[in-house]
C-alpha cells in the first residue's frame, strides 16, 4: 500500500467511526462500531453463594435468549473470589479481549472507578447492578432501592399490629451497606409510630443457624412479642424455626424470598409479608446492555420496584419451589416485555 | 597482593557457584512462568504493545511487592499473616492524605512511615518476646485491619488523577518500579543486615555466635517487609483512585502463595526472593490466560489449583529424576 493509500485508509475508517458514533450516542460510555451479534463479559466478583450461583443462570438464560435473536455470540463469564483486585484484572482482561459490554456486581464501591471508567472511555456498555460502584462513569445502573425495603416492610408491621405492640427487629451484619440501607428505610416509619417498641435487635450474618441462635436467646428474655421485623430472607426462617421449637405463637414476620421462608410461612399459616433483591437484575442488565448498544437510549439509573409476597400471592411462589434449590430464592417471574417497560422509565 | 586476588577469584568463583544452585532450584518454575507468558502474548498479541505491557505490569505490582515483603520475612524464618490488612491500611492512608495539605510526597512518606512502624512492632513483639510470628501477625492483623476501618469506615477518599495517571496509566511506569525494587533488594542483601538474613532464617543460633545482629537482622526485616508491603498499598490507592479499607485481604494468602510457589520454604533459609518474584508472575498471568481461553468460572477454580501443584510438583520430581540419574552414574 502507498502512504497515500493508507492515508485515505485512515480517512474512510475515521469517517465510518464517526457515523457509527453519531448513530448510536444515546446511551453513555457506547462509540465505535458495536455490530450485532456482541459479545459480553460477565465480571461476577464471587460465584459461590447460591444468590449469585441463581443471578448466573439468569444471565445465562437471557444471554441464551438474546442468541437465538440474532443479537449476542457469546458470554464470558469471571470469577473474582471476593476479590476486588482480581476483579478489576479481569475487567482489564475483558476490555482487552474487545467485548461489547461489561456487566459488574461490584467487590467495592470505589476500587473499580478507574477500570469502568478505561472501559467507558474505549467505547464499551458498562451496566453495573446489585453491588453498585460510586463512579457515573458508566451506561447505567440496575437496582432496587434497599431504603424503600426497610420503609415497606416496617409499614406492612406498623399495619398489621395497628400501630401498638412489641417487635424484635432482625438485621443482616453490621457495616455492611444493604444492612444499614434497609435499617435505615424503616427507621422514620418505626420513629412516627411510638407504640411500636422495639425489644431488641440482632445483627448477624443473612444465614439461617445464626438468626435462629439469636432469636431462641432472646426468647428467654421476651414472654411477649408481638411481630419479627426481619430484613432478611434467611433471618426470617431462623426467626420462625427458634419460635417453633419453644412451642411459641408464632407471629407476623416479614422477610425475603428465600424458600424455606416461603415454605415455613404456609405450612405454618402465619401472616407475612416478604419483597426480594430479584436475581433478574443480572437478565436486565444483559438486557439493558443489548438495548444500548443497538442505540437505544436507556436510563442512567434503572430502578426496579420491589415485588412484593403477601398472603395473596404467596400460594404463587409455593407452587414454583421445585424450579429453585432448596437454600435458593424464589424470584417473581420476568419476561423481555418487562424488561422493557422497565427501560422506558425515566 | 597475589594471596588476596586468589581469594576473589574463590570469592567469586563461590559466587557463581551459589547463585548457580539456587537458579537451579527455580529452573522449572521460570519455564512454567515463560510457557505461560508466551501463551498469554498468543493469546492477547495486545500485550506486546506498550500499553497492554504498562496495563500487565500494573496488575502484577501489588503482588509482586508483596510477595517480596512476604519471601523477606520467610526466608529470615518468619511469616506473616498481616500483609493484606497492612496493604489495606497503606491504601487508605495515601486516599485520606494526598488531598489534603500533605500532598503526594508528604502522602507517600506517611505510607511509608505507617509501613515501617507497623512492621518495627510486629518484629519487636515477635522477636524480642520470642512469640511465634504465625500469632503475633495473625493478631496484628485484626488491629491493622481495625485501625484501616477507622480511617476509613466506607470505601471512599481519594488520589489525584495525576498520581493515578503516572503510576497506572498507559506507560509502564509499574514496572519500572518493580525493577527499581529489585534493585534496591540487590543492594540490600549486600549489606550485612540483609547477608544475615539467610543466616538468621537458616540457623539463628549459629549466626549468633558467628557475629550475626539477629535479634536487628530480623527487626529490620519486618520493617522493610512493612513498608514495602504498606507501599503495596498505596500503589492499589493509585491504581484504584481510591481507599477501600478491606481491599487487601487477599494478599495475605496470596503473598504466601507466590513465595511457596517460587519455592520458599517455611523453616527459614530456603529459597530465593526471585522464586517469590516469578511466583507472583505466574498467579498473575494464570488469571489471564485462563480468562483468554474462555474456561468456566468453576473449571478456572480447578485449573488454578492444578497450575499451583503442578508447579510446584513438576521441579521436584525433575529434581529427584536427576538425582537418581546422578546416583546410578556415579
Amino acid at each position: 500500500m502507498t502512504r497515500v493509500s493508507y492515508f485515505a485508509a485512515g480517512v474512510a475508517c475515521m469517517a465510518l467511526l464517526a457515523g457509527t458514533a453519531g448513530a448510536q450516542a444515546a446511551a453513555k460510555c457506547i462509540t465505535g462500531a458495536h455490530k450485532a451479534p456482541y459479545t459480553l463479559g460477565w465480571a461476577n466478583i464471587y460465584s459461590v453463594p447460591t444468590w449469585m450461583k441463581q443471578t448466573t443462570d439468569t444471565i445465562s438464560q437471557e444471554v441464551d435468549a438474546l442468541k437465538q435473536q440474532g443479537l449476542v455470540s457469546k458470554l464470558m463469564i469471571t470469577d473474582a473470589q471476593g476479590n476486588a483486585n482480581t476483579q478489576i484484572q479481569q475487567i482489564q482482561s475483558m476490555i482487552d479481549a474487545k467485548v461489547d459490554a461489561i456487566l459488574i456486581d461490584a467487590g467495592s464501591a470505589t476500587a473499580l472507578n478507574r477500570v469502568i471508567a478505561d472501559a467507558c472511555a474505549k467505547g464499551i456498555a458498562v451496566i453495573n447492578f446489585d453491588s453498585l460502584v460510586d463512579t457515573d462513569d458508566l451506561t447505567a445502573k440496575v437496582n432496587t432501592d434497599q431504603g424503600e425495603w426497610g420503609k415497606e416492610a416496617a409499614e406492612w408491621m406498623v399495619n398489621q399490629l395497628g400501630g401498638k405492640g412489641k417487635i424484635i427487629v432482625m438485621n443482616g451484619p453490621a457495616g455492611i451497606s444493604v444492612s444499614d440501607d434497609r435499617r435505615k428505610g424503616a427507621e422514620p416509619v418505626l420513629k412516627a409510630h411510638p407504640d411500636i417498641k422495639i425489644l431488641a435487635e440482632t445483627n448477624t450474618e443473612y444465614n439461617v443457624a445464626p438468626a435462629q441462635e439469636a432469636m431462641t436467646n432472646l426468647l428467654f428474655n421476651n414472654p411477649e412479642i408481638d411481630g419479627v421485623l426481619s430484613l432478611g430472607g434467611a433471618l426470617s426462617a431462623g426467626a420462625i424455626l427458634a419460635m417453633d421449637k419453644q412451642g411459641r405463637a408464632l407471629v407476623p414476620t416479614t422477610g425475603e424470598n428465600y424458600r424455606q421462608f416461603l415454605e415455613l410461612w404456609k405450612k405454618k399459616g402465619l401472616k407475612g409479608w416478604a419483597t426480594m433483591q430479584p436475581n433478574w437484575l443480572g437478565a436486565l442488565a444483559a438486557y439493558t446492555a443489548v438495548e444500548a448498544l443497538q442505540g437505544k437510549d436507556v436510563p442512567a439509573y434503572v430502578k426496579v420496584p420491589l415485588p412484593i409476597i403477601d398472603d395473596n400471592n404467596l400460594a404463587t411462589y409455593i407452587a414454583r419451589t421445585k424450579d429453585f434449590p432448596t437454600d435458593g430464592y424464589i424470584y417473581s417471574p420476568y419476561d423481555q416485555a418487562m424488561f422493557a417497560k422497565l427501560l422506558t422509565q425515566k | 597482593m597475589s594471596t588476596m586476588s586468589a581469594s576473589a577469584v574463590a570469592h567469586r568463583g563461590l559466587y557463581r557457584a551459589v547463585q548457580l544452585r539456587r537458579n537451579k532450584g527455580i529452573g522449572g518454575l521460570t519455564i512454567v512462568v515463560l510457557l505461560f507468558l508466551a501463551a498469554y502474548a498468543v493469546l492477547f498479541p495486545g500485550l506486546l504493545t506498550f500499553e497492554g505491557f504498562a496495563k500487565f505490569s500494573q496488575t502484577w505490582l501489588p503482588l509482586a511487592l508483596t510477595a517480596m515483603a512476604q519471601a523477606m520475612l520467610m526466608l529470615a524464618g518468619g511469616i506473616s499473616l498481616s500483609v493484606g490488612a497492612t496493604v489495606s491500611l497503606g491504601a487508605v492512608v495515601a486516599a485520606t492524605t494526598m488531598g489534603t495539605p500533605l500532598g503526594v510526597a508528604g502522602g507517600l512518606g506517611a505510607v511509608v512511615l505507617v509501613g515501617l512502624v507497623v512492621g518495627a512492632i510486629t518484629g519487636a513483639i515477635t522477636v524480642r518476646l520470642r512469640l511465634p510470628a504465625i500469632i503475633v501477625t495473625l493478631a496484628g492483623s485484626f488491629i491493622i485491619g481495625g485501625v484501616a476501618l477507622l480511617i476509613l469506615p466506607r470505601p471512599g477518599g481519594s488520589v489525584p488523577t495525576t498520581v493515578s495517571d503516572l503510576l497506572a496509566g498507559t506507560s509502564p511506569v509499574a514496572f519500572g518500579l518493580l525493577l527499581a525494587t529489585i534493585a534496591l533488594w540487590k543492594l540490600y542483601a549486600a549489606t550485612p543486615l540483609g547477608l544475615g538474613l539467610y543466616a538468621a532464617g537458616e540457623n539463628p543460633v549459629g549466626a549468633y555466635r558467628s557475629g550475626v545482629a539477629v535479634d536487628t537482622v530480623l527487626i529490620a526485616a519486618y520493617a522493610i517487609s512493612g513498608a514495602l508491603t504498606a507501599l503495596a498499598g498505596f500503589f492499589v490507592a493509585a491504581q484504584t483512585g481510591s481507599g477501600d479499607p478491606v481491599i487487601g485481604s487477599a494478599f495475605t494468602l496470596n503473598s504466601i502463595a507466590a513465595a511457596v510457589l517460587g519455592g520458599v520454604g517455611f523453616g527459614g533459609g530456603q529459597g530465593t526472593m526471585r522464586g517469590a518474584f516469578l511466583g507472583s508472575l505466574l498467579l498473575t498471568v494464570m488469571i489471564n490466560v485462563m480468562f483468554f481461553l474462555g474456561l468456566p468460572p468453576v473449571a478456572q477454580y480447578i485449573a488454578q489449583g492444578l497450575i499451583i501443584v503442578g508447579a510446584v510438583a513438576l521441579p521436584e520430581i525433575a529434581k529427584r529424576r536427576a538425582h537418581r540419574a546422578g546416583r546410578v552414574q556415579s
